[in-house]
């Protein structure tokens, strides 16, 4: 550790280092291939580079009703981002600031929600949404993904609050300010940039999220973009040409807010898990 | 208790009595009003589906109209004349027969006369609460079909009523002294189960009576009071904390129960029938199917424990060797190698799936295509259990590793360099500097990364749906995807899905507090 290796032990590092990168870049790739390559095979050579370049899958993708399902999808992050945030930046607030009795119960009832999949809820929530005739509608979506963006965003921001100084509050606990008007005044214009990075996490995550919009919006005006992604993918008609310029389209944006903010995440993640 | 009470605020007695009845008339009222609605439309539907009968019969004895319903006769199914294989319905109008097309209800009357010749029988609700019958009529078919019902109007005013006896019994028990004001609210809120009761729903009103004991007996172990003034000494705390605690309340704990729920009941077109614990029963006993088969739930479990252990094993170990690689100061272009290293976790997932799926199908999948040079040609991936597994993990280890990586990444940064100098120093080994440094400072960070992953993997419903679907014949199905298909691929057996959603809930909470055990033990050691 203290002392470097042989040149010839660093030279065999950094080329097995370089062995995984082509293994982790290959599928990608071959993605990005098939994008600009003709036809709607999904690879007829190895080789990652295509034979000829064209522009074609992403002319029909807009071409389609593309646009009309990426407006379903932005909708759909959107509000349950709002919805999600909205509702838990007081209770986060409340769980970093005030001590009470049920506090401990609260944070490990958001935590183990959070760490469980929503998948375990599929059944119930198609039920009860068949039931108040919200299946097909972007409101019992958005309902849907509350249920895994609030603790989200609870444990999220309750780990940005507690970063927060605690003197602001105090000085103006002192001259006599209400909780809500620290909250209002202080807390949250402090907390913009924590607040920021939750939101956009959250609309990450309902933005790739498929089983249950795939479950719950069957009529294809509906659909979100990973549901027509999916469907262009794996019908017997499966147009990989689109398929591959779609998710190059749909992801590309959530790559780079990933980069952007993966320090984040993993703070976020195991914070919970480590103090829980 | 004397010595508990003089510590409480000095409230007026009858406040704190109807404080208590006004908690419990919340929920009794909502439970009144789930039997009302319950029984209403139970009893609706039996009068409308009468009617409809009542109605087709007339018909067919050419009676005329009963009030409130219409009835046709229907003829006999007549080839078209245009296209023999479709099939005709003429209905008899004043104006004489004509054949049933896109007029209002001629649809709901072809449908019924159809499944009437079918069954033998015919009677059914529409949504719109009009009910739908048919009898014989000497060759032809009478179908009545009924007005919509009429809405009995919520009887406001007896629960009004109701509820003032009730306010006015607890107010009083309070005021007589502290042994009857138990008694009051005892007897104020089972007023409110009579009218339940009158309705024909015991269920119902039993529920009721049950809550006003437990308020009761809440009042007479002071413990309403307590409450009262923790909530008030907490209520900015809780008020902050509401809103998200009442929207998880409706959008998680709510569908949870009736999730829960679900698993005790079957569903078959449309009905719900309880069935106790049968659900759960045909799940753990395998349903008739031998340990092998991919239907048996422990067959399915076992896969899903394997999926899980190989994937974690996988993630953890490729993960931080990486990291440890990634670690060493002498490496050129670290950040860029970082970088590259986590793209998989930045692709979401589905995508991730799907194009692995495409990688994997057909004789010319870029997998066989390499393999081709190789000298092995032609696999075909979803054939036996073995290949589909190992292409499943193989996509989920190609798509689960960076988070591994990243989090052993962070933990090793902490680790000051003196540690590993001073190890040095002493003439510790390089296999002894790991195991005595590097490991104990990595455990506390992947232990929760571990927990957390197999969570994820336990459930990773994207991969095993997208990338080998369950092929060979169900075999490579976990849990939750096995959950899934008796919802909605194998005749929307609800009841079965919700069961094993319950199970899987069981195991994983078994798994959290067993598993956080074994990292406490281990931490302790």
């Amino acid at each position: 550790m203290t002392q470097r290796p042989r040149l010839v032990a660093r030279v065999a590092v950094h080329l097995g280092l370089v062995a995984v990168v082509a293994l982790v870049l290959y599928p990608v790739l071959l993605v990005c291939k098939k994008a600009f390559e003709p036809g709607r095979a999904f690879a007829l050579s190895a080789s990652p580079l295509p034979d000829h370049v064209t522009l074609d899958h992403f002319g029909d993708l807009f071409g389609s009703t593309f646009l009309r399902h990426t407006f379903n999808s932005v909708v759909v992050a959107l509000a349950t981002t709002v919805v999600g945030v909205l509702l838990s930046c007081t209770a986060a607030y409340a769980l970093s600031r005030f001590r009470f009795p049920g506090r401990g119960a609260s944070l490990s009832t958001f935590l183990v929600v959070q760490m469980f999949p929503a998948t375990l809820l599929l059944i119930p929530l198609y039920v009860v949404l068949d039931h108040l005739h919200l299946l097909n509608s972007i409101v019992g979506l958005v309902l849907v993904y509350s249920t895994t963006a609030i603790p989200f965003c609870v444990w999220t921001l309750k780990g940005y609050f507690d970063t927060l100084p605690r003197e602001l509050e105090e000085a103006a606990r002192i001259d006599g300010a209400s909780p809500w008007l620290i909250f209002r005044r202080i807390i949250l214009p402090l907390a913009r940039p924590g607040i920021a990075v939750t939101a956009l996490f959250s609309f990450m995550t309902a933005w790739n999220e498929f089983i249950m919009a795939f479950q719950f919006m069957t009529s294809e005006s509906q659909f979100t973009l990973p549901v027509l992604i999916q469907s262009s993918a794996t019908e017997h008609t499966a147009d990989y040409g689109l398929f591959a310029a779609g998710a190059i389209v749909t992801s590309l944006p959530v790559m780079i807010a990933f980069y952007a903010l993966q320090r984040y995440l993993v703070g976020g993640l195991t914070a919970g898990a480590v103090k829980g | 208790m004397r010595s508990a009470s003089t510590s409480l605020p000095a409230l007026p007695v009858v406040r704190r009595a109807l404080r208590d009845f006004a908690v419990g008339a919340v929920c009794a009222l909502a439970i009144a009003t789930a039997a009302f609605v319950g029984v209403r439309n139970r009893e609706l539907a039996a009068k409308q589906l009468a009617l409809a009968e009542r109605a087709a019969e007339a018909a067919a004895r050419h009676h005329g109209d009963v009030p409130g319903a219409h009835a046709v006769l229907v003829g006999p199914p007549q080839p078209s004349a245009k296209y023999p294989v479709l099939r005709h319905r003429s209905v008899l109008e004043p104006g004489g027969w004509r054949v049933l097309a896109g007029a209002r209800d001629d649809k709901l009357r072809f449908d019924a006369a159809n499944r009437f010749d079918r069954d033998g029988s015919f009677a059914e609700l529409l949504p719109d609460s009009r009910a739908v019958a048919a009898a014989p009529a000497r060759g032809t078919v009478a179908v009545a079909i009924t007005e919509p019902a009429e809405l009995a109007p919520f009887p406001w005013l007896v629960v009004i009523g109701v509820l003032g006896l009730g306010a006015a019994v607890a107010a009083a028990g309070a005021l007589a002294g502290t042994r009857s004001r138990v008694l009051g609210a005892l007897a104020g809120l089972a007023a409110l189960a009579v009218p339940p009761m009158l309705w024909g729903s015991w269920i119902a009103g039993s529920a009721i009576l049950g809550i006003a004991g437990a308020v009761a007996a809440a009042q007479r172990a002071e413990l309403t009071d307590r409450l009262a003034l923790g909530m008030r000494r907490h209520r900015t705390a809780l008020g902050f904390l509401a809103p998200a605690a009442i929207a998880m309340l409706v959008l998680v704990a709510v569908p949870f129960l009736i999730g829960i729920a679900i698993g005790f009941y079957d569903y078959h077109s449309g009905h719900w029938t309880f069935v106790g614990f049968h659900n759960f029963a045909e799940l753990l006993s395998g349903g008739g199917h031998s340990l092998d088969d991919p239907l048996n739930f422990w067959f399915i479990l076992g896969v899903t424990v394997v999926w899980t252990v190989v994937n974690i094993a996988l993630h953890v170990t490729i993960g931080v060797s990486l990291a440890l690689v990634l670690s060493r100061k002498w490496l050129r272009g670290r950040r860029v190698f970082r970088m590259l290293l986590i793209l998989p976790w930045a692709i979401p997932n589905y995508i991730t799936a799907l194009m692995w799926h495409g990688m994997f199908q057909g004789e010319y999948g870029a997998i066989n295509q390499i393999l081709h040079k190789f000298g092995i040609s032609d696999v075909s991936w979803f054939t036996t259990w073995a290949k589909a597994f190992a292409a499943d993990v193989t996509t989920n280890t190609w798509l689960g590793f960076p988070f591994m990586m990243v989090v052993a990444l962070g933990a090793l940064e902490t680790i000051p360099r003196e540690l590993y100098e001073a190890a040095s120093v002493d003439g510790a080994s390089a296999w002894q500097r790991f195991r005595h440094i590097t490991l104990p400072h990595l455990r506390p960070a992947l232990g929760p990364a571990v927990a957390l992953g197999s969570i994820w993997t336990f459930n990773m419903f994207n991969v095993i749906y997208l990338v080998s679907a369950g092929k060979p014949g169900d075999s490579t199905n976990i849990l939750v995807t096995d959950a899934y298909r008796w919802a909605f691929e194998r005749g929307d057996r609800y009841g079965m899905a919700a069961a094993e959603a319950a199970l899987i809930f069981l195991v994983l909470m078994l798994w959290t507090v067993f598993g956080t055990r074994l990292v406490r033990r281990k931490e302790a050691a």
